[in-house]
């Protein structure tokens, strides 16, 4: 009950400030979705979620061309970045990346869509039950990286006005993806 | 050198007013920023959050060395390298320095206001070291070869027809003025930098004490870029930005974005701590904790609050001042009400001198700000500070010294001045124009005569007759309602009379001694609280009641403020700030009497103004409105109702008369487009501004104190 209200909060939250946000369910929900984003090469990070779902190989498999050598200029010609999220919270609709690993603030930066694949299990209230997790992170390493992202890059330097995706991603798609991982510190 | 400045001064405020659609934009801004930060409040406790605020920065400065140490023991430990810079030059050469050893030749910058304060910039590029501003409003304005007049946004007081000029440069085609397709183009030009780049340099909103890690609250994802790409990260951060804990990091983010631009949370927020991997190594990371007047501003006791700011740049957004001339006249680095105190100590008293008195005092940025700054105040005490260093004025300063500490002589000029000024008014009870070189004073505006007989004049002759008087209370007057509107003091016996009150006007008050603290001349002021604090406390009376709200801080505020540390005054100076109070808040709060007037008035479509010393000074606002709806008017709310008329005192006579004139005009605006017939307020200073321009322009439109309503349907 408390979880199905926190989708509901997180979803309009998310979706305010431009995401999208859909409920997909298994490995080939992500693909096909994926894949119709893919109008260049789609890079796809280590993360331990995607390994239990060995979703590169089944993007790959899909007929998708993969960055995999070069990632830095891989990164930067690459349509599509597909991560987890460690977690979310519900309030603002942002989602929490673990991002120490260069490969993931790589895929997160540089290309166009980025995709999030998200339990909706690990959907918090706000941003101050996330400062915890903040510090377990901070404990169980001594260098961090971490972001919130909410919605997709912005700008109003221009006359104030609202113009969507400058410099970095100009789209972020939350799929919503049950029994991906229940543990906040695991992306 | 004063004068060269003042004069450049002039030219930069000449030229603001005359181009009307930046001023048109500014106040469309501040419009919908207030809708959006309302809105973005809506589900939060905003004095919960700046008391937080306050509390965890004033935590940091009263330890200053501890948190210093720890935050940076805890950064050395995560790899990262970390200076102190005691100077702008000390950051900037340092960071020109590494930059030169490690062969730097692009360096990709997200926005960083510290590093607009030491000219980073310049600094880079002597060394040879090409620096790219990568945030959008700060490329657009590194391509106009500017300064940013906002902190939040840099560009603010640019057209998108100025920034395709500019991009069109840079791409060799003429590129349409169309918003979306320049940032796109922004995009696609500062793309290969970031990957080019061999050096990154950023800012930081926070640093942590309990991480050694920084945050970086942003919206257009450069930072980001600009952290992960290049080899090196330089984060170039003031040393105010430490606080204590992960929690206090997270109140501010909590609250920043909601004040800055009305979002609930910027696209991201980006915590850093320590040399990350980076390519098949790691980051090389450093940290440069700027000081340059940061220490000095915590030594200060009525500045030190100011390092509590968390640049988030609303004070400008909702400050008049700013609306009208914008941030390239009002400030220097930094913009708006923190930016004159940041001015002062980071750039200067020099730099500061002239926009400490832009400052027309309204309090409207002290509403707005996250982290609890009384921002007017600090002015006031810098003010003070510019008047020992520069003088405050030849003739200023021997009104203030010499005229006004001796009450008698003030008062019989005053009343010589009455005679003498009838050549001008023609016997009328407005001046409509001046001869000569005071002409400019009633261009745009009439202005008061001296009253042929002052209230204090007149007091004795006014009969009360109460028998059991439900209180004595006594009449603070101010020098508008003595000389200028002595109607409005026998209006205020009426009132009281009717509420069973007797009246008594102590004739040894003298002015409150606010016009010479605005002017920096506090040791006049401190002489007139004694004065005054004498002259109201002699009878005992129950209540002090003041008709001009700015005279009611002085007491409420300034004179405890000015004599705490002084046994002889300090506990007299509280007395007399706890029995002051407005006539309107006395009426509805200690004598819970609003009733008396129920339905007595006809029904007059009528507008409130509220002035700035009495809704942000003495939190009253709803009281005069219960009194007018009570009497039976019809009150209709004027758009800004609480905006400032533009009077402020000395600032619309000899100060800054051309930006006063705008900010009336705007306000005349407001209450023609209200449809009132009556616009209320309780501030004779309010009146003759008010008045003045609704006469000047011809607006049939009686501008009256809500004492003068009560008053005229008493009759």
């Amino acid at each position: 009950m408390q979880e199905e209200r926190l989708v509901t909060v997180f979803s309009e939250a998310a979706r305010a400030v431009g995401a999208k946000v859909e409920s997909v369910s298994g490995v080939e929900g992500v693909v096909d979705y994926v894949k119709q984003l893919a109008t260049g090469p789609v890079m796809v990070p280590h993360f331990a979620s995607s390994e239990r779902l060995k979703l590169a190989a089944a993007i790959k498999k899909a007929g998708v061309v993969l960055v995999q050598d070069d990632l830095r200029q891989g990164a930067a010609i690459a349509a599509v970045g597909v991560t987890g999220a460690n977690f979310a919270f519900a309030a603002t609709g942002t989602v929490v990346l673990e991002s120490t690993a260069e490969d993931i603030r790589l895929a997160t930066t540089l290309p166009e869509h980025h995709v999030v694949l998200l339990d909706p299990a690990k959907i918090l209230v706000d941003d101050l039950a996330a400062v915890p997790h903040l510090r377990t992170f901070h404990q169980n390493s001594s260098r961090n990286y971490l972001a919130y992202i909410t919605g997709p890059s912005r700008t109003a330097d221009i006359e104030r006005v609202l113009t969507i995706g400058v410099h970095g991603p100009k789209e972020l798609h939350i799929l919503l993806f049950s029994g991906l991982s229940d543990d906040p510190l695991e992306m | 050198m004063s004068k060269v400045r003042a004069k450049e001064y002039q030219l930069r405020i000449d030229h603001a007013l005359a181009t009307p659609k930046l001023q048109d934009a500014l106040h469309k801004f501040g419009d919908a920023f207030l809708l959006a930060r309302e809105k973005a409040f809506s589900q939060y406790d905003f004095e919960a959050l700046r008391q937080e605020i306050a509390a965890s920065k004033d935590e940091v400065a009263a330890h200053r060395q501890q948190y210093l140490e720890q935050f940076i023991a805890n950064a050395e430990a995560a790899g990262a390298t970390v200076y102190l810079a005691k100077t702008a030059a000390d950051a900037n050469s340092y960071i020109a320095e590494l930059a030169k050893s490690r062969g730097v030749k692009l360096a990709a910058k997200s926005k960083s206001m510290a590093s607009e304060e030491t000219h980073l910039n310049h600094a880079l590029e002597s060394a040879g070291v090409e620096a790219l501003e990568t945030d959008l409003g700060e490329w657009i304005i590194q391509l106009a070869g500017q300064r940013p007049s906002h902190m939040v946004m840099p560009a603010i007081h640019m057209f998108k027809e100025e920034v395709a000029e500019l991009f069109s440069k840079v791409t060799g085609i003429q590129e349409p003025a169309e918003i979306a397709h320049l940032v796109q183009v922004a995009r696609e030009q500062l793309r290969q930098g970031y990957l080019d780049a061999d050096m990154g340099i950023t800012g930081a909103n926070i640093a942590v004490a309990e991480t050694g890690g920084i945050a970086l609250i942003t919206n257009e994802g450069n930072a980001r870029l600009v952290s992960t790409l290049p080899k090196i990260h330089v984060a170039l951060l003031g040393v105010e930005k430490i606080v204590p804990t992960l929690e206090d990091a997270a109140t501010i983010i909590r609250t920043l974005p909601k004040n800055a631009t009305g979002q609930l949370l910027t696209s991201y927020v980006t915590w850093i701590r320590g040399a990350v991997p980076c390519g098949d190594g790691e980051k090389e990371l450093h940290l440069v904790l700027l000081d340059n007047g940061r220490s000095a501003l915590a030594e200060s006791p009525q500045c030190r609050d100011a390092l509590r700011c968390i640049k988030c740049g609303p004070c400008a957004n909702v400050c008049p001042v700013y609306q009208t001339v914008g941030g390239h006249v009002f400030g220097h680095v930094y913009i708006g009400a923190i930016g004159i105190i940041l001015t002062a100590f980071f750039h200067g008293l020099d730099n500061a001198a002239e926009i400490v008195r832009a400052c027309i005092g309204c309090r409207a940025c002290v509403t707005v700000c996250p982290s609890n700054i009384d921002l007017e105040n600090i002015i006031l005490s810098l003010r003070e500070t510019i008047g020992h260093e520069e003088g405050i004025g030849v003739g200023k300063s021997i009104v203030f010294r010499k005229v006004m500490r001796n009450r008698k002589l003030f008062h019989s000029l005053i009343r010589a001045a009455s005679l003498l000024q009838k050549p001008v008014t023609g016997g009328h009870r407005t001046i409509r124009h001046l001869p000569l070189f005071f002409s400019s004073l009633t261009e745009w505006r009439t202005l008061p005569a001296i009253a042929e007989k002052s209230l204090r004049d007149q007091w004795q002759k006014i009969p009360q007759k109460l028998e059991k008087p439900r209180y004595k209370v006594a009449l603070f007057g101010g020098c508008a309602n003595d000389f200028l509107y002595p109607e409005l003091g026998i209006d205020l016996i009426k009132v009281m009379n009717k509420l069973n009150v007797e009246v008594s006007y102590p004739l040894e008050q003298n002015c409150c001694g606010v016009p010479a603290l605005y002017s920096g001349d506090k040791e006049t002021a401190i002489a007139l609280a004694e004065q005054n604090i004498a002259a109201m406390l002699k009878d005992d009376p129950d209540f002090v009641i003041t008709t001009c709200p700015t005279c009611t801080m002085a007491l409420q505020r300034d004179f405890v403020e000015f004599l705490k540390d002084n046994p002889v005054w300090a506990a007299k100076a509280e007395h007399l700030a706890e029995i002051t109070v407005d006539a309107a808040g006395f009426i509805v709060n200690q004598l819970g009497a609003a009733e008396v007037f129920k339905g007595i008035s006809a029904a007059e479509k009528v507008t409130y103004h509220d002035s700035c010393h009495l809704k942000r000074g003495a939190g009253v606002w709803k009281e005069p409105r219960e009194l007018l709806t009570t009497s039976g008017r019809e009150l209709v709310e004027m758009d800004h109702a609480d905006r400032c008329c533009g009077f402020g005192g000395s600032y619309s006579l000899t100060s800054h008369p051309d930006i006063s004139k705008q900010i009336l005009g705007d306000k005349i605006k407001d209450i023609e487009k209200s449809g009132a017939t009556c616009v209320a307020m309780d501030c004779p200073g309010c009146m003759l501004q008010l008045r003045g321009g609704l006469e000047k322009q011809g607006v049939e439109v009686r501008a009256m104190h809500t004492v003068q309503l009560l008053a005229e349907s008493l009759e």
